[in-house]
């Protein structure tokens, strides 16, 4: 079974992973997800591409981090968190987060914690590629 | 020595991703950013943290060691 913290160049399988999480615990009655997707169009210009960078050992350790803290907070029986690298297309996947609780509540309230946490702490930056040249993106608040 | 990486927007303004520092004795994380500053200001512009072996570090009195592999980052974007 792939690890549940990862970061990859292919694409990933929403399917899969939700597999891998519901194999974990057979208790768990609420499952959310949240899948980053690159847009084609940013501040006012077309994307064809964005492409991404990071300090891949970092990144994972911090991940790693981010899952176990969110599996404490919100009493998560499983959580899973993929982000890709490299170049990836408009309309292409970047980012999948899920978590598995035993209620609704818990689990929604970790992938919304999940990704807002992983956009501070995650050590990864993106360039937006676009027909009138490149651009590294400036975290939005 | 000390490895130095950079990534994303500030590897660019550098125009490498991986620099070696000679290290010299009670070396701080401050001492070898005011060094790379001075050769890279345009980068260090973006500079927001810097992280030694891995860890993010906020102490940028901390004395280096020979072989720590150093880090200096503009905010992250990703996600």
């Amino acid at each position: 079974m792939k690890d549940a913290v990862r970061i990859q160049q292919q694409d990933f399988s929403q399917d899969e992973e939700i597999v891998a999480l519901r194999a974990s615990s057979k208790r768990m009655g609420g499952i959310a997800t949240f899948i980053g997707c690159a847009r084609d169009f940013s501040e006012g210009r077309e994307v064809t591409q964005i492409s991404f960078d990071a300090y891949g050992s970092m990144a994972v350790a911090e991940m790693k981090r981010l899952r176990d803290e969110a599996i404490a907070k919100f009493g998560l029986l499983d959580a899973r968190i993929v982000h890709r690298i490299g170049v990836v297309g408009a309309g292409d996947q970047i980012v999948f987060i899920a978590a598995g609780a035993e209620h609704r509540a818990p689990a929604l309230q970790a992938c919304q914690w999940l990704i807002d946490e992983l956009k501070q702490r995650v050590p990864i930056w993106k360039k937006e590629i676009t027909p009138q040249g490149d651009a590294w993106v400036t975290p939005h608040p | 020595m000390i490895k130095v990486l950079f990534f994303g927007p500030v590897a660019e303004r550098v125009g490498n991703s991986e620099v070696a520092v000679d290290f010299s004795a009670g070396m701080r994380l401050q001492d070898l950013r005011a060094q790379l500053q001075a050769k890279y200001p345009a980068a260090f512009e973006l500079v927001c943290f810097a992280a030694v072996d891995g860890e993010q570090v906020q102490d940028m009195s901390l004395l280096l060691a020979e072989g720590n592999e150093v880090v200096f980052m503009s905010k992250f974007s990703g996600g």
